[in-house]
């Protein structure tokens, strides 16, 4: 391993140039499940192979980044979260070759690959944590938490409450208990160890050598522990961040960290640093807060966490999704709507997780277009990057009858074929079976068929990803709400020098009328942007508008030619 | 000016006030139309007056607030506002005239004193000067002007003599610290005579503009209209409830009733007053009887609510309240909860809107608007009686919440205090009957259906 990157492969790749440090402000982002995208080689698992051949649709899509699941060699007790060798792709998904190919194939269409990593912990499979139980004196002796008791750091919560009832567990080998804020077979690194420290930056060299874009750093909040504390989010753990970032910025341009915190946003914020920890975080609340607001058919519950969300540095930027691979999280809803959120989105019990709804976006919405397209059109267009969930595109379903959180982990429906196209296997060797009911199955929702039709979800998301990126006040432009009687009408403007656009949403299912105060804007002539239809210029009266049912409009405000 | 142009314009004011929305006199014969003071704000063209107008009803005199522009020629946007053609000049309202309305805030920025109209402003506000202006919506005592996105100056029309209580109550509660009102920033005030002498009075006020609010009205009624499009969920099932809000809106209400007990007067009514109180509702209760004949079969019930008030111990506390709080006086804003218009009832005397009273009639007043809320829809259209039902239950769903929130933040749940609450409830739906008697007859039954339930 070299510790700069190679030096001698020239790049050659299409990511426009001069390349924009702020690149992942714009950017689109899609979130893929190796597992579950495509299957090169007819095994029933999807594969690095399988992703590389699928580019061409992600790009077409207007896809700019792909956020890969955990690809590293695992025992996979936590959907790989669990790594066993930080410096191997798991066999099933392919090999170091498959990656740095899919690596230069992203490159070349002007897209860009991060992956998750798992900082935090490592499985107990890992050499490290073999190393350490058996040679407490040897070198990775010390990579681990251990303790002779369990009485300290008890102030740290247990969080899954489900599966764990304390955060330290016994090993019969070493004679001591470990650390491990997640499941017991996931013991934390020890990073008060400069060797684990030094460790990790070395994995991260190594991929980023490699080519990767960025990391999803998953779990940050924990890599410190200190007496006397929750033992999340210590000044130490944002003092090594710092220290990552700093590595990274020095040796490879135009990376990106995301932290995955899933935690208010006021305490997310520091995630960010003074712009000089992670470029972005995700904000968790304003996903459950969009559900609610379309529910209660009001703007409030979107107004007041956006409200409540604090600035945050110039060069850093929020991620945004509306669902990810995870349950829909509550813990960001107060218990009141969360009681709620359940009684409405989650009907049966099977669907619910945690603190937390499975589903996908087309089940919770009851495969109301409508309302997808409302939710889509809001997912695009509030300050942050966007992130799709692979499959949400074209409406797929999930499936509760499958445990954990499988139910929303399906293979991607790509034809009405056998296996809907995914892989040629033997239906009963599929990691796990397609959607088949009447609604959702693969022979109706499939990329292939909403291709071919114009009005399909596919091509309406296709075009308004295109009408986001052809306007950069989407990523880079300040949000500002639009106040107005009607409280089932959120309007915002985002503002970015010139590119100033206006956005109109009725989150109710009836037909509303609004006026908007746009004296700000007199003289301008709004331009619908998705039907490039000019609409009645604005004067000093409150601007009159009308929505239908989950409608939504996107204005450019140009400024007036005199 | 000339004195026939003086006459010309009091001839076209007596014939403009009546179709403004905020005259308080309509229907009623104008004797006369008298100057009581004059001021002019801008001179040359266009030139701005401010004039206080004493109108002659005969019996009574009303005094009105103007604000009156002067142009040679007007521009189309003002068209609207015209008061009428005065020699070879226009005259209108200039309230509507951004070119002029600016002068108001400067005034208010720089406590200016006109000639006995002055200007004030807290100590230590800063204002900006340099924003246009719009009039916002119509209401029926006042007219709104709205600068930039920053402020609103609420000009009152008709003149009540004294300090209004909007101003001294927001004004008590926003330096007790309370978040729950809109702060007033300055205002406008003049000497007027009256028999009981000289008064400091009180002709606008200036606040923050709350840009992002809504009525807690089209909140309610989003709520409703959610409720009526489902064929057969309950209230609490729907996905447009409105229990969490309504119950946050009681809690606020707690708040501002305790903080304007601690900075106003406040004490506890002895047992005359309690029978005082229970006469002026047996009062009320002739005049819409007399009024209102379907109001008969409810009549014998609700006197012996209102006898129950009479017979009720000393000690029911007293204070300043809001007097006319229903779900328009409430704005959500991104925060949660504001009160607004602590004005009392416009159409009463300013002893009477300052007169200290249970603040369990603001609460009847937030009980009464849920069901208004909740039947209005009905009224407007044919309905089924299942959607009566369910309505209702709405209604019932959101008085306990706002009750139970009250309750939460005040440490007294309203409903333990039974016997006073009914009465003010039904003494207010009282009031509602012989008002959709007289303006919204297809209205009717929605009071008259809440006496009927509240009876029972």
């Amino acid at each position: 391993m070299t510790a700069a990157p190679l030096p001698d492969v020239p790049v050659v790749d299409g990511i426009e140039e001069p390349r924009d440090p702020l690149w992942y402000k714009r950017a689109v982002f899609y979130e893929v499940l190796i597992r579950g995208f495509a299957d090169s080689n007819g095994d029933g698992t999807g594969d690095i192979r399988g992703l590389t051949q699928k580019l061409d649709y992600l790009h077409w899509l207007g896809i700019d980044c792909i956020w890969l699941l955990p690809i590293y060699e695992s025992p996979l007790r936590d959907g790989g979260y669990d790594i066993a060798d930080f410096l191997k792709v798991l066999p099933e998904f392919g090999d170091l070759g498959d990656f740095v190919e899919l690596i230069e194939a992203a490159h070349k269409r002007g897209m860009r690959i991060i992956a998750d990593l798992v900082m935090n912990h490592t499985s107990d499979a890992h050499p490290w944590f073999q190393a350490s139980r058996e040679d407490p004196t040897g070198p990775f002796g010390d990579f681990y938490v251990w303790s002779d008791t369990k009485l300290k750091y008890e102030d740290a919560r247990i969080i899954f409450v489900d599966t764990e009832s304390s955060n330290w567990t016994w090993d019969p080998v070493r004679q001591q208990y470990y650390w491990h804020r997640f499941f017991s077979h996931q013991p934390d690194l020890n990073y008060e160890n400069p060797a684990v420290q030094e460790a990790m930056l070395e994995v991260l060299r190594f991929w980023l050598d490699l080519g990767i874009d960025g990391f999803r750093l998953d779990a940050i909040p924990y890599l410190f522990e200190e007496e006397g504390t929750n033992c999340e989010n210590l000044p130490r753990t944002h003092e090594f961040l710092k220290r990552v970032r700093k590595e990274v910025d020095a040796l490879y341009p135009d990376k990106v960290l995301l932290a995955e915190a899933n935690q208010w946003p006021e305490d997310v914020v520091e995630y960010f640093g003074s712009g000089d920890e992670c470029h972005m975080a995700f904000h968790f609340p304003v996903m459950p807060r969009i559900f609610m607001a379309v529910r209660r058919e009001q703007r409030y519950p979107i107004s007041e966490i956006l409200a409540k969300t604090p600035p945050i540095p110039d060069n850093c930027q929020w991620g945004i999704f509306l669902r990810n691979h995870d349950e829909l999280t509550l813990e960001m809803v107060t218990d009141e709507e969360r009681d709620y959120m359940y009684s409405e989105y989650a009907r049966d019990p099977r669907m619910k997780a945690n603190i937390g709804i499975r589903r996908r976006l087309a089940t919770l919405l009851e495969n109301d277009h409508n309302q997808m397209e409302l939710f889509t059109a809001l997912l695009l267009s509030l300050p942050g990057s966007p992130v799709l969930y692979y499959g949400d595109e074209i409406g797929m379903g999930d499936n509760i009858y499958l445990g954990d959180r499988d139910g929303v982990r399906t293979p991607m429906q790509w034809t009405p074929d056998r296996n809907a196209g995914f892989s040629t296997c033997d239906p009963q060797r599929l990691y796990l079976p397609v959607i088949m009911d009447p609604v959702y199955g693969y022979q109706v929702i499939n990329v292939e068929a909403q291709m071919r039709s114009s009005t399909s979800l596919l091509q309406w998301t296709r075009r308004m990803i295109d009408t986001r990126k052809r306007h950069p006040t989407f990523g880079m432009g300040s949000y500002e709400e639009l106040g107005s009687s009607n409280p089932s009408v959120l309007a915002f403007v985002r503002e970015f020098g010139d590119d100033v656009v206006l956005c109109v949403n009725n989150l109710s299912r009836f037909a509303q009328p609004v006026e908007l105060d746009l004296r700000r804007f007199e003289g301008r002539t709004p331009l619908e942007l998705l039907g490039g239809v000019h609409f009645p210029r604005v004067g000093e009266l409150p601007y009159l508008l009308t929505l239908p049912g989950h409608g939504f409009y996107w204005f450019q405000l140009a400024t007036v030619e005199e | 000016m000339p004195p026939n142009a003086m006459t010309t314009e009091i001839a076209l004011l007596m014939e403009w006030l009546p179709h403004q929305r905020w005259f308080g006199a309509k229907g009623r014969e104008i004797h006369e139309v008298n100057r009581v003071a004059e001021r002019v704000l801008v001179e040359g063209d266009p030139q701005l007056r401010h004039v206080l107008v004493a109108v002659d009803l005969g019996e009574d005199t009303e005094t009105y607030q103007l604000l009156i522009g002067r142009r040679r020629e007007l521009p189309q946007r003002l068209e609207h506002a015209v008061i009428g053609v005065s020699g070879d000049e226009l005259l209108y309202d200039a309230a509507h005239d951004a070119e002029l309305t600016h002068v108001l805030l400067q005034m208010v920025a720089e406590e200016e004193d006109e000639h006995g109209l002055r200007c004030r402003h807290l100590p230590g506000t800063e204002l900006e000067t340099d924003l246009t202006s719009i009039v916002m919506g119509a209401e029926q005592s006042n007219t709104s002007i709205v600068f930039g996105e920053t402020y609103i100056l609420k000009l009152f029309r008709k003149v009540a003599h004294g300090l209004n209580p909007d101003l001294e109550i927001t004004r008590a509660l926003a330096e007790a610290g309370s978040a729950a009102v809109v702060p007033p920033l300055g205002w406008l005030e003049t000497e007027l005579e009256t028999p009981e002498g000289r008064t400091t009075t009180t002709l606008g006020m200036l606040q923050p503009f709350l840009r992002g609010a809504s009525e807690g009205w089209a909140l309610a009624v989003t709520s409703v209209r959610d409720l009526y499009a489902e064929a057969d969920l309950h209230a609490d099932e729907v996905g447009g409830d409105f229990a969490g809000e309504s119950e946050r809106l009681g809690a606020v209400t707690a708040e501002v009733h305790s903080l304007l007990a601690q900075t106003l007067p406040s004490r506890r009514a002895d047992q005359a007053e309690n029978a005082a109180t229970a006469k002026q509702m047996h009062e009320r209760l002739d005049a819409a009887l007399a009024v209102v004949p379907e109001l008969t079969p409810f009549a014998d019930a609700l006197r012996s609510a209102y006898d129950e008030v009479a017979a009720l111990p000393a000690g029911v506390p007293i204070q300043r309240i809001h007097g006319d709080f229903h779900l328009g006086q409430a704005l959500r804003v991104d925060e949660g909860w504001k009160i607004i218009d602590f004005e009392g009832e416009p159409a009463r005397p300013l002893s009477e809107r300052t007169a200290l009273m249970s603040p369990l009639r603001d609460v009847a007043g937030m009980l009464r608007s849920f069901d208004y809320a909740a039947q209005h829809l009905l009224a407007e259209q044919p309905s089924s009686h299942g959607l009566a039902y369910r309505a209702n239950e709405w209604a019932e769903r959101n008085r306990e919440a706002f009750c139970d929130g009250y309750a939460r933040a005040s440490g007294r749940d309203p409903r333990d205090d039974a016997v006073l609450l009914r009465a003010m409830e039904l003494d207010k739906a009282v009031y509602e009957v012989v008002y959709e008697a007289r303006n919204r007859p297809t209205w009717l039954p929605i009071p008259l259906g809440s006496i009927e339930r509240l009876v029972r």
